[in-house]
């Protein structure tokens, strides 16, 4: 253990010796592989510091919240109690809907999104990484694919499919619900993206895996499925999880259609009684949803850092 | 006519009262200066925006038959011949008027704002003037619905008919709420950010008809959407279109007089007839 003490520590035992802050820590990052810890193993007296700090900070901001002279109106107009709970329940006869149950329909689409767009997104790639002459059109579509839908604004899609679609008056595909051609217009540019992220991810399974593979007798397309791509789907998960946050609220984008969706029903109540205290409503439903989508990714590349750093193969 | 005047003498009695409710419990915006000004010229100019000039706010683009040529400062269409009528009787000469730009769905966001008042055929409800202030109505709505010329809507259109079609309209909108309310269809009318969306949607067979209200939809059943029709206009609600002013403005007690004046006096129902004359004689249906 470092035998520098940190200035203004007390000279008290802590019970574990190694337990402290500041610059012991840094002498034992590396060591453990474990990077400085936040908010646990500082010692009694940092989680004091730590909390009176977190309390103070978060008083001021209320403070100056609550004393800014517009105030009042600010509360009544994004945190009014009764307008959040009136636009959660909505009420169609007074010609607004449910922000909670149209939340619903946010998670039915990112759902069936995500599962399209991880397929998709895999062709792709796998078309970009090929190397056979055959394939070289497609490789150019691929790439020609990637270039337009990572340009385009995602809105644009929307608008192009949602609108662009029914007017060609084609049976059965020109008669889909709005929801249906949102996500089509989802898939179509977050396959671009995810298709990217999956190149990487198979960029970084060195060559000589794919040499050991075909050593060994395994065909290409069997190299591949047992031995490439687990490698690089894990190494990847937690970009692909940061692109599914964004894409839970995008999913939002849907509203241009005519989809009642979280946002759409946020702005319909706004708009109606002049409150905007429901869109406040939809933002604590998608945080909901994100959140723990963020905290599960942190500990995936918690768990995968720890792993490596052990020395744990991949 | 004579009806219309009378049921707007009505609702002018009850939107100044529901207005004067507002005021006397509106949460300190405003209230620096006294609630009652003298309505002249010189009376009026610390509640301006901006003193020596009166600015008045719209959406972009602005549309018939409210405007003309997408330009509010050309004085003509129904909203911009209002707007300058009441300027007039506030002392302004029109080269004082200015035109500010303002989308609806900031008119009532709180705070401070960029205009005198906004007059964009925004409809008085009760709800509405907890966060902004009206004016006392200087137009009488009644909703009308569209379809396609070819839609079977055109003939068959009892209130038990009207209830199987698939209704589109843009949000916060009243028109949407009287879809709701009143013809109260099976399934849930679709719902778009503009009227632009909502037209290319009956274009493109998503949606089956529209409600609006009624020069609205005549002027966009004959100008705008090919093929469109206005089959009729619904019976009168009692809802009625009032310029949004800032919550607690004090210059619209001097607006409201001025409506009064003009409403007494006939230059409204003049304007009306000038502006929204043809789309007056249009069938009643039932919802």
């Amino acid at each position: 253990m470092n035998s520098e003490d940190v200035a203004g520590d007390p000279p008290v035992s802590y019970g574990t010796g190694s337990l402290s802050t500041g610059a012991q820590i840094a002498g034992s990052f590396g060591s453990t592989g474990r990077g400085p810890r936040l908010l646990s193993g500082g010692g009694r007296r940092a989680v004091v510091v730590s909390t009176a700090s977190t309390l103070v900070v978060l008083a001021a901001l209320v403070l100056i919240f609550w004393l800014a002279p517009g105030s009042a109106a600010v509360r009544h107009t994004f945190f009014d109690p009764a307008d959040m709970w009136q636009s959660f329940i909505g009420d169609p006869k007074k010609g607004y809907y449910s922000v909670g149950a149209a939340i619903w329909l946010n998670i039915r689409m990112f759902l069936a999104a995500e599962v399209l767009i991880l397929a998709l997104a895999l062709a792709i790639a796998l078309v970009r990484m090929s190397t056979s002459p055959v394939m070289f059109p497609f490789r150019v579509l691929a790439m020609v694919y990637v270039d337009f839908f990572r340009g385009v604004p995602l809105l644009l899609v929307v608008f192009a499919i949602g609108l662009g679609v029914p007017a060609l008056r084609l049976p059965f595909v020109s008669a889909q619900s709005a929801a249906i051609y949102g996500v089509a217009a989802l898939v179509l540019s977050y396959s671009a993206y995810v298709s990217e992220v999956y190149r990487a991810g198979l960029n970084s399974v060195h060559r000589s895996q794919v040499a050991a593979a075909r050593s060994l007798g395994l065909s290409n397309g069997t190299a591949l499925r047992y031995v490439i791509l687990p490698q690089a789907v894990r190494n990847i998960v937690p970009p692909l999880l940061n692109d599914f946050i964004s894409l839970q609220k995008d999913t939002a984008l849907v509203a241009v259609l005519g989809a009642i969706e979280a946002n759409e029903a946020a702005q319909i109540y706004s708009a109606t009684v002049f409150n905007f205290s429901s869109f406040t409503v939809a933002a604590i439903l998608f945080l909901i949803l994100t959140i723990p989508l963020a905290r599960f990714t942190d500990r995936l590349i918690e768990r995968d850092r720890r792993r490596r750093l052990a020395g744990v193969g991949p | 006519m004579k009806r219309g005047f009378v049921a707007a003498a009505a609702a002018a009695v009850a939107a100044a009262g529901l207005a004067a409710c507002g005021s006397s419990a509106a949460p300190g915006a405003g209230s620096s200066t006294s609630s009652k000004i003298s309505c002249t010229y010189s009376g009026i100019q610390n509640a301006l925006y901006k003193k020596g000039q009166l600015t008045v706010a719209t959406d972009e683009p602005a549309y018939a038959p409210w405007f003309e040529n997408n330009n509010p400062a050309n004085g003509k269409g129904y909203e911009s011949a209002v707007a300058y009528a009441v300027a007039k009787q506030l002392g302004f000469k029109p080269s004082q008027v200015h035109w500010a730009y303002e989308p609806f769905n900031d008119s009532y966001a709180p705070g401070p704002k960029k205009f005198d008042f906004d007059i964009n055929e925004i409809s008085y409800t009760p709800q509405r003037a907890t966060a902004v202030t009206f004016s006392n109505s200087y137009y009488n709505v009644t909703q009308a619905l569209v379809v396609m010329k070819n839609s079977p809507i055109v003939s068959k259109h009892t209130p038990a008919e009207l209830k199987t079609y698939i209704y589109g309209d843009q949000l916060g909108t009243t028109s949407l709420q009287f879809i709701n309310s009143e013809i109260q269809p099976d399934s849930t009318p679709k719902i778009y950010q503009s009227l632009n969306v909502v037209a290319s949607a009956l274009q493109t067979h998503q949606i089956q008809a529209f409600v609006t209200d009624t020069p609205t939809a005549q002027y966009m059943a004959a100008d705008q959407i090919p093929g469109a029709q206005m089959v009729g206009q619904f019976p009168s609600a009692d809802e009625h279109y009032g310029l949004l002013f800032t919550k607690g403005n004090t210059l619209v007690g001097c607006v409201n007089k001025a409506i009064t004046t003009l409403t007494a006096d006939g230059t409204l129902s003049a304007l009306q007839k000038q502006y929204l004359g043809i789309y007056q004689d249009v069938p009643t249906i039932k919802p």
